[in-house]
Protein backbone atom coordinates (compact mmCIF):
# COMPACT_ATOMS: atom_id res chain seq x y z
CA UNK A 1 0.00 0.00 0.00
CA UNK A 2 2.80 2.19 0.79
CA UNK A 3 4.55 1.89 -2.05
CA UNK A 4 1.54 2.37 -4.12
CA UNK A 5 0.82 5.47 -2.25
CA UNK A 6 4.48 6.64 -3.11
CA UNK A 7 4.17 5.68 -7.23
CA UNK A 8 1.29 7.40 -7.08
CA UNK A 9 2.86 10.48 -5.84
CA UNK A 10 6.09 10.28 -8.40
CA UNK A 11 3.24 9.87 -11.22
CA UNK A 12 1.88 12.90 -10.14
CA UNK A 13 5.00 14.84 -9.58
CA UNK A 14 6.08 13.95 -13.18
CA UNK A 15 3.16 15.16 -14.62
CA UNK A 16 3.67 18.29 -12.51
CA UNK A 17 7.09 19.09 -13.17
CA UNK A 18 6.35 20.22 -17.11
CA UNK A 19 4.77 23.74 -17.16
CA UNK A 20 4.30 26.22 -20.12
CA UNK A 21 7.53 27.58 -19.13
CA UNK A 22 9.17 24.61 -19.82
CA UNK A 23 7.33 23.57 -22.90
CA UNK A 24 8.37 26.76 -24.56
CA UNK A 25 12.11 27.29 -23.79
CA UNK A 26 13.29 23.20 -24.41
CA UNK A 27 11.31 23.29 -27.65
CA UNK A 28 12.92 26.58 -28.32
CA UNK A 29 16.26 26.38 -27.26
CA UNK A 30 16.43 22.71 -29.12
CA UNK A 31 14.68 24.68 -32.24
CA UNK A 32 17.82 27.16 -31.85
CA UNK A 33 21.01 25.35 -30.63
CA UNK A 34 20.24 21.37 -31.00
CA UNK A 35 20.75 19.42 -28.29
CA UNK A 36 23.58 21.32 -26.88
CA UNK A 37 21.77 23.05 -24.03
CA UNK A 38 20.74 19.84 -22.78
CA UNK A 39 23.20 19.89 -19.85
CA UNK A 40 21.44 23.07 -18.51
CA UNK A 41 18.20 21.02 -18.15
CA UNK A 42 19.84 18.31 -16.08
CA UNK A 43 22.02 21.52 -13.91
CA UNK A 44 18.26 22.92 -13.46
CA UNK A 45 16.34 19.62 -12.25
CA UNK A 46 19.35 18.58 -10.01
CA UNK A 47 18.63 22.28 -8.32
CA UNK A 48 15.13 21.92 -8.46
CA UNK A 49 15.53 18.71 -6.74
CA UNK A 50 18.06 19.20 -3.79
CA UNK A 51 15.95 22.59 -2.95
CA UNK A 52 11.88 20.52 -3.02
CA UNK A 53 13.34 18.01 -0.70
CA UNK A 54 15.13 20.38 1.52
CA UNK A 55 11.53 22.39 1.66
CA UNK A 56 9.45 19.38 1.91
CA UNK A 57 11.71 17.86 4.74
CA UNK A 58 11.26 21.48 6.77
CA UNK A 59 7.72 20.99 6.13
CA UNK A 60 7.25 17.28 7.25
CA UNK A 61 9.56 18.16 10.23
CA UNK A 62 8.39 21.84 11.37
CA UNK A 63 5.23 22.52 9.62
CA UNK A 64 7.09 25.57 8.23
CA UNK A 65 6.42 26.55 4.68
CA UNK A 66 8.40 28.92 2.17
CA UNK A 67 7.01 32.20 3.46
CA UNK A 68 7.15 31.34 7.28
CA UNK A 69 10.71 30.79 6.38
CA UNK A 70 11.22 34.10 4.31
CA UNK A 71 9.30 35.61 7.24
CA UNK A 72 11.43 34.55 9.68
CA UNK A 73 14.97 34.72 8.44
CA UNK A 74 15.22 37.61 6.32
CA UNK A 75 12.69 39.75 8.68
CA UNK A 76 9.28 41.80 8.13
CA UNK A 77 11.01 44.35 5.56
CA UNK A 78 12.90 42.33 3.29
CA UNK A 79 10.86 39.40 3.28
CA UNK A 80 7.65 41.53 2.14
CA UNK A 81 9.91 42.98 -0.78
CA UNK A 82 10.46 39.38 -1.32
CA UNK A 83 7.04 38.85 -1.22
CA UNK A 84 5.84 41.50 -3.52
CA UNK A 85 8.49 40.87 -5.90
CA UNK A 86 7.47 36.87 -5.76
CA UNK A 87 3.59 37.84 -6.23
CA UNK A 88 4.26 40.32 -9.32
CA UNK A 89 5.95 36.93 -10.96
CA UNK A 90 3.93 34.39 -10.09
CA UNK A 91 0.74 36.71 -11.32
CA UNK A 92 2.14 36.52 -14.34
CA UNK A 93 2.96 33.01 -14.57
CA UNK A 94 -0.79 32.07 -13.64
CA UNK A 95 -1.84 34.32 -16.59
CA UNK A 96 0.15 32.46 -18.65
CA UNK A 97 -0.60 29.17 -18.02
CA UNK A 98 -4.55 30.33 -17.98
CA UNK A 99 -3.70 31.87 -21.81
CA UNK A 100 -2.05 28.44 -22.11
CA UNK A 101 -5.31 26.30 -21.01
CA UNK A 102 -7.14 28.59 -23.34
CA UNK A 103 -4.60 27.81 -26.71
CA UNK A 104 -5.26 24.40 -25.65
CA UNK A 105 -8.93 24.57 -25.46
CA UNK A 106 -9.06 26.45 -28.83
CA UNK A 107 -7.14 23.78 -30.68
CA UNK A 108 -9.12 21.08 -29.51
CA UNK A 109 -12.17 22.66 -30.21
CA UNK A 110 -11.72 25.49 -33.00
CA UNK A 111 -13.54 27.99 -30.31
CA UNK A 112 -12.68 31.46 -30.07
CA UNK A 113 -10.15 32.24 -27.91
CA UNK A 114 -11.96 34.76 -25.45
CA UNK A 115 -14.84 32.68 -24.55
CA UNK A 116 -12.25 29.93 -24.06
CA UNK A 117 -10.46 31.93 -21.46
CA UNK A 118 -13.79 32.32 -19.71
CA UNK A 119 -14.36 28.71 -19.46
CA UNK A 120 -11.08 28.18 -18.28
CA UNK A 121 -10.92 30.36 -15.84
CA UNK A 122 -14.13 29.25 -14.43
CA UNK A 123 -13.62 25.44 -14.74
CA UNK A 124 -10.27 26.38 -12.82
CA UNK A 125 -12.53 28.22 -9.88
CA UNK A 126 -15.46 25.12 -10.04
CA UNK A 127 -12.13 22.79 -9.92
CA UNK A 128 -10.36 24.69 -7.15
CA UNK A 129 -13.30 25.11 -4.97
CA UNK A 130 -14.83 21.72 -5.07
CA UNK A 131 -12.50 19.25 -5.54
CA UNK A 132 -9.79 18.04 -2.82
CA UNK A 133 -6.27 18.82 -2.67
CA UNK A 134 -5.32 15.34 -2.93
CA UNK A 135 -7.67 14.36 -6.39
CA UNK A 136 -6.47 17.92 -7.92
CA UNK A 137 -3.29 16.34 -7.56
CA UNK A 138 -3.76 13.03 -8.95
CA UNK A 139 -6.08 14.48 -11.94
CA UNK A 140 -3.33 17.44 -13.55
CA UNK A 141 -0.60 14.75 -12.15
CA UNK A 142 -1.83 12.24 -14.45
CA UNK A 143 -3.09 13.89 -17.03
CA UNK A 144 0.24 15.46 -17.80
CA UNK A 145 1.29 12.30 -18.03
CA UNK A 146 -0.22 12.18 -21.84
CA UNK A 147 3.46 14.47 -22.41
CA UNK A 148 5.54 11.41 -21.91
CA UNK A 149 4.06 11.05 -26.26
CA UNK A 150 7.09 13.68 -26.33
CA UNK A 151 9.54 10.98 -25.28
CA UNK A 152 7.97 8.73 -28.03
CA UNK A 153 7.71 10.85 -30.62
CA UNK A 154 11.93 12.03 -29.35
CA UNK A 155 12.77 8.49 -30.47
CA UNK A 156 10.65 7.93 -33.70
CA UNK A 157 12.22 11.48 -35.03
CA UNK A 158 15.64 9.41 -34.95
CA UNK A 159 17.75 12.34 -33.95
CA UNK A 160 21.38 11.93 -34.16
CA UNK A 161 22.23 10.08 -30.73
CA UNK A 162 25.60 10.90 -30.59
CA UNK A 163 24.78 14.59 -30.64
CA UNK A 164 22.30 14.57 -27.98
CA UNK A 165 25.22 12.53 -25.57
CA UNK A 166 27.30 15.55 -26.58
CA UNK A 167 24.72 18.08 -25.69
CA UNK A 168 24.91 16.14 -21.94
CA UNK A 169 28.42 17.85 -21.96
CA UNK A 170 28.64 21.98 -21.36
CA UNK A 171 29.94 23.41 -24.78
CA UNK A 172 30.02 26.76 -26.01
CA UNK A 173 29.95 25.97 -29.81
CA UNK A 174 28.08 28.83 -31.41
CA UNK A 175 28.47 31.91 -33.05
CA UNK A 176 26.27 33.78 -30.76
CA UNK A 177 27.13 33.33 -26.98
CA UNK A 178 24.56 35.52 -25.50
CA UNK A 179 21.74 33.95 -26.81
CA UNK A 180 23.15 30.82 -25.65
CA UNK A 181 23.72 32.29 -22.10
CA UNK A 182 19.85 33.89 -22.29
CA UNK A 183 18.60 30.30 -23.07
CA UNK A 184 20.57 28.74 -20.56
CA UNK A 185 19.26 31.19 -18.00
CA UNK A 186 16.14 30.63 -19.34
CA UNK A 187 15.76 26.93 -19.22
CA UNK A 188 17.14 27.11 -15.56
CA UNK A 189 14.63 29.69 -14.82
CA UNK A 190 12.12 27.23 -16.43
CA UNK A 191 13.27 24.13 -14.04
CA UNK A 192 13.92 25.96 -11.12
CA UNK A 193 10.80 28.20 -11.34
CA UNK A 194 9.83 29.69 -7.33
CA UNK A 195 6.03 29.05 -7.57
CA UNK A 196 7.26 25.19 -7.37
CA UNK A 197 9.19 25.34 -3.87
CA UNK A 198 6.03 27.38 -2.65
CA UNK A 199 3.79 24.84 -3.97
CA UNK A 200 5.92 21.91 -3.36
CA UNK A 201 6.29 22.65 0.86
CA UNK A 202 2.84 24.51 1.43
CA UNK A 203 1.57 20.88 -0.44
CA UNK A 204 3.36 18.70 2.13
CA UNK A 205 1.46 20.44 4.87
CA UNK A 206 -1.76 20.26 3.10
CA UNK A 207 -0.55 16.43 3.08
CA UNK A 208 -0.61 16.60 6.36
CA UNK A 209 3.48 15.28 6.28
CA UNK A 210 5.04 14.07 9.19
CA UNK A 211 8.22 12.26 10.25
CA UNK A 212 6.92 9.23 8.60
CA UNK A 213 6.24 11.04 4.96
CA UNK A 214 10.38 11.79 4.51
CA UNK A 215 10.95 8.75 2.45
CA UNK A 216 8.12 10.02 0.10
CA UNK A 217 9.14 13.18 0.21
CA UNK A 218 12.85 11.69 -0.80
CA UNK A 219 10.93 9.72 -3.72
CA UNK A 220 8.70 12.28 -4.79
CA UNK A 221 11.14 14.91 -5.59
CA UNK A 222 14.15 13.20 -6.67
CA UNK A 223 12.46 10.82 -9.20
CA UNK A 224 9.29 12.41 -9.87
CA UNK A 225 11.28 15.65 -10.59
CA UNK A 226 14.06 13.46 -12.35
CA UNK A 227 11.25 12.08 -14.71
CA UNK A 228 9.68 15.22 -15.41
CA UNK A 229 13.41 16.10 -16.24
CA UNK A 230 13.32 13.47 -18.71
CA UNK A 231 10.16 15.18 -20.32
CA UNK A 232 11.73 18.11 -20.26
CA UNK A 233 15.27 16.45 -22.40
CA UNK A 234 12.39 14.91 -24.70
CA UNK A 235 10.75 18.09 -26.12
CA UNK A 236 14.44 19.79 -26.26
CA UNK A 237 14.97 16.78 -28.56
CA UNK A 238 12.09 17.16 -30.71
CA UNK A 239 12.90 20.74 -31.09
CA UNK A 240 16.40 19.91 -32.25
CA UNK A 241 15.49 17.21 -34.60
CA UNK A 242 12.27 18.28 -35.81
CA UNK A 243 12.33 22.46 -35.78
CA UNK A 244 15.48 22.97 -35.85
CA UNK A 245 16.47 21.12 -39.08
CA UNK A 246 13.36 22.40 -40.64
CA UNK A 247 14.32 25.86 -39.53
CA UNK A 248 10.90 27.06 -37.76
CA UNK A 249 10.16 29.13 -34.43
CA UNK A 250 8.10 27.41 -32.19
CA UNK A 251 5.92 30.45 -31.66
CA UNK A 252 3.09 28.69 -30.38
CA UNK A 253 1.92 26.05 -28.40
CA UNK A 254 0.53 24.17 -31.34
CA UNK A 255 3.87 23.99 -33.09
CA UNK A 256 4.98 22.49 -29.97
CA UNK A 257 2.53 19.95 -30.43
CA UNK A 258 3.53 18.98 -33.53
CA UNK A 259 6.50 18.15 -31.78
CA UNK A 260 5.15 14.95 -31.08
CA UNK A 261 1.71 14.99 -34.21
CA UNK A 262 4.93 14.89 -37.16
CA UNK A 263 6.11 11.45 -36.00
CA UNK A 264 3.23 9.85 -34.67
CA UNK A 265 0.13 11.25 -36.43
CA UNK A 266 -2.96 12.09 -35.20
CA UNK A 267 -3.55 10.35 -32.29
CA UNK A 268 0.09 12.07 -31.18
CA UNK A 269 -0.91 14.91 -31.95
CA UNK A 270 -4.05 14.78 -29.65
CA UNK A 271 -2.20 13.33 -26.74
CA UNK A 272 0.26 15.84 -26.95
CA UNK A 273 -2.58 18.97 -26.70
CA UNK A 274 -3.89 16.51 -23.56
CA UNK A 275 -0.95 16.47 -21.86
CA UNK A 276 -0.43 20.12 -22.32
CA UNK A 277 -3.80 21.38 -21.60
CA UNK A 278 -3.15 18.98 -18.12
CA UNK A 279 -0.06 19.90 -17.85
CA UNK A 280 -0.91 23.98 -18.01
CA UNK A 281 -3.94 23.42 -16.31
CA UNK A 282 -2.19 22.11 -13.05
CA UNK A 283 0.37 24.48 -13.10
CA UNK A 284 -2.28 26.96 -13.40
CA UNK A 285 -3.49 25.94 -9.80
CA UNK A 286 -0.16 25.33 -8.99
CA UNK A 287 0.51 28.98 -9.39
CA UNK A 288 -2.79 29.95 -8.51
CA UNK A 289 -2.13 28.33 -4.37
CA UNK A 290 1.19 29.59 -4.47
CA UNK A 291 0.32 33.39 -4.74
CA UNK A 292 -2.51 32.48 -1.90
CA UNK A 293 0.06 30.39 0.32
CA UNK A 294 2.78 33.54 0.11
CA UNK A 295 0.25 35.73 1.03
CA UNK A 296 -1.41 33.92 3.86
CA UNK A 297 2.06 32.44 5.29
CA UNK A 298 3.48 36.23 5.26
CA UNK A 299 0.57 37.27 6.89
CA UNK A 300 -0.08 34.77 9.54
CA UNK A 301 -3.31 34.20 8.00
CA UNK A 302 -5.22 30.59 8.01
CA UNK A 303 -4.66 28.69 4.97
CA UNK A 304 -4.62 25.77 2.79
CA UNK A 305 -7.04 23.91 1.12
CA UNK A 306 -7.75 21.31 3.55
CA UNK A 307 -9.14 24.05 5.96
CA UNK A 308 -12.11 23.68 3.37
CA UNK A 309 -13.55 26.83 1.65
CA UNK A 310 -14.73 28.63 4.61
CA UNK A 311 -12.29 27.21 7.08
CA UNK A 312 -9.45 29.71 5.33
CA UNK A 313 -11.68 32.88 4.24
CA UNK A 314 -8.74 35.29 3.25
CA UNK A 315 -6.93 32.41 1.46
CA UNK A 316 -9.56 31.76 -0.39
CA UNK A 317 -10.94 35.32 -1.18
CA UNK A 318 -6.70 35.73 -2.08
CA UNK A 319 -7.21 32.67 -4.70
CA UNK A 320 -10.08 34.46 -5.98
CA UNK A 321 -8.99 37.60 -6.68
CA UNK A 322 -5.47 35.97 -8.49
CA UNK A 323 -7.77 33.97 -10.37
CA UNK A 324 -9.55 37.31 -11.64
CA UNK A 325 -6.83 39.08 -11.95
CA UNK A 326 -4.74 36.50 -14.03
CA UNK A 327 -8.03 36.76 -16.12
CA UNK A 328 -7.73 40.65 -16.72
CA UNK A 329 -4.26 40.30 -17.98
CA UNK A 330 -4.99 37.38 -20.43
CA UNK A 331 -8.01 39.13 -21.97
CA UNK A 332 -6.06 41.77 -22.73
CA UNK A 333 -5.06 39.65 -25.46
CA UNK A 334 -1.20 39.52 -24.49
CA UNK A 335 0.54 36.56 -25.93
CA UNK A 336 0.78 33.73 -23.46
CA UNK A 337 3.98 32.56 -24.96
CA UNK A 338 5.56 35.86 -24.47
CA UNK A 339 4.07 36.57 -21.41
CA UNK A 340 5.97 33.01 -20.48
CA UNK A 341 9.43 34.00 -21.78
CA UNK A 342 9.11 37.48 -19.22
CA UNK A 343 7.63 35.54 -16.42
CA UNK A 344 10.50 32.94 -16.53
CA UNK A 345 13.67 35.51 -16.67
CA UNK A 346 11.72 37.56 -13.75
CA UNK A 347 11.30 34.56 -11.56
CA UNK A 348 14.49 34.32 -11.91
CA UNK A 349 15.73 37.04 -10.62
CA UNK A 350 13.37 36.45 -7.66
CA UNK A 351 15.06 32.90 -7.06
CA UNK A 352 18.11 33.72 -4.65
CA UNK A 353 15.16 35.42 -1.33
CA UNK A 354 13.17 32.44 -1.80
CA UNK A 355 16.30 29.70 -1.90
CA UNK A 356 18.52 31.43 1.17
CA UNK A 357 15.74 31.44 3.78
CA UNK A 358 15.21 27.68 3.02
CA UNK A 359 18.57 26.42 3.17
CA UNK A 360 19.01 28.14 6.24
CA UNK A 361 15.48 26.83 7.96
CA UNK A 362 16.91 23.42 7.03
CA UNK A 363 20.71 23.95 8.03
CA UNK A 364 18.48 24.77 11.77
CA UNK A 365 19.16 22.17 14.71
CA UNK A 366 16.73 23.84 16.56
CA UNK A 367 13.70 23.40 14.56
CA UNK A 368 14.86 20.71 12.21
CA UNK A 369 17.20 18.26 15.09
CA UNK A 370 18.84 15.47 13.18
CA UNK A 371 16.77 16.03 10.17
CA UNK A 372 18.58 19.38 9.68
CA UNK A 373 21.05 19.30 6.36
CA UNK A 374 23.33 16.87 5.77
CA UNK A 375 27.05 17.24 4.68
CA UNK A 376 25.15 16.21 0.25
CA UNK A 377 22.36 18.92 1.08
CA UNK A 378 24.49 21.50 2.12
CA UNK A 379 27.54 21.21 -0.44
CA UNK A 380 24.62 21.18 -3.40
CA UNK A 381 22.42 23.48 -1.74
CA UNK A 382 25.11 26.42 -1.24
CA UNK A 383 26.62 26.03 -5.00
CA UNK A 384 22.95 25.78 -6.51
CA UNK A 385 23.14 28.72 -4.61
CA UNK A 386 25.82 30.33 -6.17
CA UNK A 387 24.74 29.25 -9.64
CA UNK A 388 20.99 30.80 -8.81
CA UNK A 389 22.89 34.28 -7.77
CA UNK A 390 24.74 34.43 -10.99
CA UNK A 391 21.85 33.20 -13.33
CA UNK A 392 19.99 36.02 -11.25
CA UNK A 393 22.52 38.74 -12.12
CA UNK A 394 22.63 38.09 -15.59
CA UNK A 395 18.85 37.24 -16.24
CA UNK A 396 17.78 40.93 -16.87
CA UNK A 397 20.94 42.00 -19.24
CA UNK A 398 20.59 38.93 -21.24
CA UNK A 399 17.05 39.75 -21.38
CA UNK A 400 17.86 43.32 -22.90
CA UNK A 401 20.61 42.25 -25.09
CA UNK A 402 18.97 39.55 -26.83
CA UNK A 403 15.92 41.34 -27.24
CA UNK A 404 14.13 38.62 -25.50
CA UNK A 405 15.71 35.72 -27.92
CA UNK A 406 14.86 37.25 -30.93
CA UNK A 407 18.52 38.23 -31.72
CA UNK B 1 8.12 30.42 30.00
CA UNK B 2 11.04 32.01 32.16
CA UNK B 3 13.82 30.47 29.89
CA UNK B 4 16.39 32.14 27.79
CA UNK B 5 15.53 32.27 24.11
CA UNK B 6 16.90 34.16 21.04
CA UNK B 7 14.11 36.29 20.29
CA UNK B 8 15.16 37.55 17.32
CA UNK B 9 15.01 34.14 15.54
CA UNK B 10 12.80 31.99 17.55
CA UNK B 11 9.67 33.87 18.40
CA UNK B 12 10.07 37.38 16.06
CA UNK B 13 8.13 36.89 12.71
CA UNK B 14 6.66 33.31 13.24
CA UNK B 15 2.97 32.32 13.36
CA UNK B 16 0.89 32.40 16.34
CA UNK B 17 -1.41 29.13 16.76
CA UNK B 18 -4.59 29.80 19.07
CA UNK B 19 -5.10 26.46 21.87
CA UNK B 20 -7.13 25.01 18.84
CA UNK B 21 -4.64 25.07 16.41
CA UNK B 22 -5.76 27.80 14.14
CA UNK B 23 -3.26 30.44 12.58
CA UNK B 24 -4.14 33.32 13.51
CA UNK B 25 -1.51 35.91 12.74
CA UNK B 26 2.48 36.70 13.45
CA UNK B 27 4.44 38.05 16.25
CA UNK B 28 5.17 41.42 14.46
CA UNK B 29 6.71 42.98 16.67
CA UNK B 30 7.50 42.28 21.11
CA UNK B 31 7.77 45.01 24.11
CA UNK B 32 10.40 44.46 25.87
CA UNK B 33 11.11 46.03 29.31
CA UNK B 34 13.60 47.07 31.34
CA UNK B 35 15.70 50.14 31.63
CA UNK B 36 19.70 50.43 31.52
CA UNK B 37 21.64 48.43 33.59
CA UNK B 38 18.07 46.32 34.26
CA UNK B 39 17.93 42.57 32.91
CA UNK B 40 15.26 43.02 29.44
CA UNK B 41 12.56 40.96 30.05
CA UNK B 42 9.52 40.56 27.32
CA UNK B 43 6.20 41.56 28.17
CA UNK B 44 4.26 41.34 25.30
CA UNK B 45 3.76 40.04 21.78
CA UNK B 46 2.29 43.03 19.42
CA UNK B 47 0.40 41.42 16.13
CA UNK B 48 -1.27 43.50 13.48
CA UNK B 49 -1.08 46.08 10.69
CA UNK B 50 -0.17 48.59 13.05
CA UNK B 51 2.84 47.48 13.93
CA UNK B 52 4.27 47.20 10.95
CA UNK B 53 5.64 50.51 10.09
CA UNK B 54 7.78 50.32 12.99
CA UNK B 55 9.32 47.29 10.70
CA UNK B 56 10.15 48.56 7.81
CA UNK B 57 9.82 52.47 7.00
CA UNK B 58 7.80 53.46 3.83
CA UNK B 59 6.60 49.93 2.14
CA UNK B 60 5.22 48.91 6.09
CA UNK B 61 3.52 52.52 6.22
CA UNK B 62 2.20 51.77 2.97
CA UNK B 63 1.30 48.12 3.77
CA UNK B 64 -0.29 49.44 7.13
CA UNK B 65 -2.28 51.32 4.90
CA UNK B 66 -3.76 48.91 3.23
CA UNK B 67 -4.08 46.79 6.11
CA UNK B 68 -6.35 48.98 8.23
CA UNK B 69 -3.60 49.62 10.70
CA UNK B 70 -5.00 47.78 13.79
CA UNK B 71 -3.00 45.75 16.54
CA UNK B 72 -3.14 43.48 19.22
CA UNK B 73 -1.00 43.01 22.56
CA UNK B 74 -0.61 39.49 23.77
CA UNK B 75 0.74 39.15 27.67
CA UNK B 76 3.56 37.18 27.43
CA UNK B 77 2.07 35.19 30.09
CA UNK B 78 -0.65 34.07 28.15
CA UNK B 79 2.26 32.42 25.69
CA UNK B 80 1.95 28.43 26.41
CA UNK B 81 4.70 27.11 24.27
CA UNK B 82 7.47 28.69 21.75
CA UNK B 83 8.16 26.08 19.16
CA UNK B 84 8.63 26.36 15.71
CA UNK B 85 5.37 28.16 16.18
CA UNK B 86 4.09 29.97 18.99
CA UNK B 87 1.09 28.91 20.67
CA UNK B 88 -1.13 30.93 22.88
CA UNK B 89 -3.47 29.13 25.29
CA UNK B 90 -6.82 30.54 24.77
CA UNK B 91 -9.15 31.45 21.37
CA UNK B 92 -8.13 33.49 18.89
CA UNK B 93 -11.35 35.83 19.32
CA UNK B 94 -10.26 36.23 22.88
CA UNK B 95 -7.36 38.20 22.22
CA UNK B 96 -9.22 40.29 19.15
CA UNK B 97 -6.85 37.89 16.68
CA UNK B 98 -8.02 36.29 13.68
CA UNK B 99 -10.72 38.82 12.60
CA UNK B 100 -10.13 39.67 9.64
CA UNK B 101 -10.88 35.52 8.66
CA UNK B 102 -13.91 35.80 10.98
CA UNK B 103 -15.90 38.62 9.62
CA UNK B 104 -15.47 37.80 5.90
CA UNK B 105 -16.53 33.79 6.56
CA UNK B 106 -19.84 34.64 6.65
CA UNK B 107 -19.78 35.94 2.96
CA UNK B 108 -17.82 33.11 2.09
CA UNK B 109 -20.59 30.70 3.46
CA UNK B 110 -22.97 31.86 1.01
CA UNK B 111 -21.03 29.91 -1.69
CA UNK B 112 -22.86 26.54 -2.37
CA UNK B 113 -19.85 23.89 -1.42
CA UNK B 114 -17.99 26.73 1.22
CA UNK B 115 -17.23 23.85 3.62
CA UNK B 116 -15.78 21.02 1.51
Amino acid sequence: MKVFKIALGILAAIGGFVDIGDLVFNVAAGATFGYQLLWVVVVGVVGIIVYSEMCGRVAAVSGKAVFDAVRERVGFGAGLATLIAAQIVNLMTLAAEVGGVAICMRLLSGLPYRWLLLLAIVALAVVVWFVSFEWIERIFGYGGLCLLVFAVGAVKLHPDWGAVADGFLPSLNTEDPLLYCYFAVGLLGAAMTPYEVYFYSSGGIEDGWTLKDLGLNKANAVIGYGLGGFLSCALMITGGALFLEQGIEPEFLGTIALGAGTPLGQVGLLLALIGILFAVGGASIDTLFAGAYNLAQFLGWEWGRYRTNAGAPRFTLTWMVLLALAFGIVMTGIDPVMLTEYAVIFSVVALPLTYLPILLVANDRAYMGRYANGRLANVLGVVYFGVIMIVSLSAIPLLILTNAGQG
Amino acid sequence: MSEELDLALGVLDHQLLDCEGRRCGNVDDLAIEGGPGEEAKVVAILSGPGVWPGRAGLIGRIAAWIGGGGRVRIPWEEVAEVEAHVRLRKRAADYGLGRGDDRLRPWIERIPGANR
